[in-house]
């Protein structure tokens, strides 16, 4: 009985969660450190810190990575299907009424309109987005060379995103080992 | 089977995306390779997506899905977007110290982040393609409203939604009311 009240319990405070992801998943985690860190001290601060930066460092959605993390930290395989399930059902749900709404009006003048001047935002919201990834995308040098010759292969070639992920994947291995290697061979001489 | 086809987009999309915008280049592609969204769309969807609660990621899964092939489409969507939480994340949770100490992930991020910028960079130049024109040529407002945007993003600091709802004004001004003042 008690493991169905635990799983209900998670399900529920995701639930509520998944209610007020604005903005990326960093609401989420700063209301998981009020609940479960300073009012249920179920977890520790330091212990939310690296399961962000885990959840942060594996493919996909971070704060999915994030709700899967911490379920099976609380109740196993079974909390973290609790959890995903209880953070995405909210937005899931308005998505698919928007959706529909989106399919109904977009012909309206009105509604064309505003979304016209919507589509004007994008752009300045990734390019925003890129130019705060501008800091910790060139560890090394050669990582300008990365960036280059993948925007070429995308522009250019038009090549397929998965295949520039999997270049710069191996390239992010060699280029690490490499500038790890030099360093030991630094201290080495040191 | 569109819903396989869904599926398997959005798997592609999720085990290659790291992290908020970067997604959108992905996306992108694959809705327009297999015809289920035009490049307006897209773009569309970003802003859908950042208006509303919820990862941008899952957020397109479930527009994407919706708008090609109804509820099935957009569980099938989902489904495909979380599989990296599922399988990988999952597998993290049972290792997890093990995990934790591994340095395999920040190596590949190191080549992973300039890819995803590049893609980000090339993104914004084939949306600006779609989004500052019309049929006559260049929109003039668009660009206006798009410099506008970037100043109150880069110096203001406004948060997305903010700029996204100022836009939505603006374009209604400029679209809506603008033409038939004229007329």
């Amino acid at each position: 009985m008690g493991r169905f009240k635990t799983l209900g319990n998670l399900f529920g405070t995701f639930l509520k969660l998944g209610c007020f992801t604005f903005g990326g998943g960093w609401s989420i985690v700063a209301q998981m450190q009020r609940i479960y860190v300073e009012r249920k001290r179920v977890l520790s601060e330091e212990e939310l810190v690296d399961m962000t930066g885990v959840a942060r460092s594996l493919p996909g959605t971070m704060i999915g990575n994030v709700a899967v993390l911490f379920g099976y930290r609380m109740a196993g395989v079974a909390g973290s299907v609790v959890c995903l399930l209880g953070i995405i059902l909210p937005p899931m749900a308005l998505l698919c009424a928007l959706a529909f709404f989106y399919t109904a009006f977009r012909e309206n003048e009105w509604v064309s309109a505003a979304m016209n001047g919507v589509r004007a935002s994008i752009v300045p919201i990734v390019l925003s987005a890129g130019i705060g990834m501008l800091k910790s995308s060139f560890p090394f040098p050669p990582c300008v060379a990365v960036f280059a010759v993948t925007l070429a292969l995308y522009l250019v070639f038009d090549l397929n995103c998965v295949y520039l992920i999997l270049i710069g994947a191996v390239c992010g291995l060699l280029l690490s080992e490499y500038y790890e290697r030099r360093q030991k061979g630094r201290g080495a001489k040191k | 089977m569109i819903y396989l086809q869904l599926f398997w987009s959005f798997l592609k999309i999720g085990f290659t995306s790291f992290g908020g915008l970067s997604m959108i280049p992905l996306i992108s592609s694959e809705m327009l390779a297999h015809g289920w969204m035009n490049a307006e769309e897209v773009s569309d969807i970003v802003a859908i997506a950042e208006m509303t609660p919820g990862p941008l990621g899952l957020n397109c899964a479930t527009f994407a899905g919706m708008r090609s092939a109804g509820l099935l489409g957009a569980v099938a969507a989902n489904l495909g977007v979380l599989m990296p939480s599922l399988t990988l994340c999952l597998l993290a949770a049972v290792f997890y110290n093990r995990f934790r100490k591994a340095k395999v992930m920040q190596n590949i991020m190191v080549g992973v982040r300039p890819t995803c910028l590049a893609m980000v960079a090339g993104v914004c130049l084939t949306l600006s393609a779609t989004n500052y024109a019309t049929v006559a040529g260049v929109s003039l407002p668009s660009i206006a409203i798009g410099v506008l945007d970037l100043v109150l993003l880069l110096v203001r600091k406004w948060s997305v939604p903010a700029v996204i709802g100022l836009s939505a004004a603006l374009g209604l001004l400029t679209f809506g009311v603008a033409p038939m003042l004229s007329a």
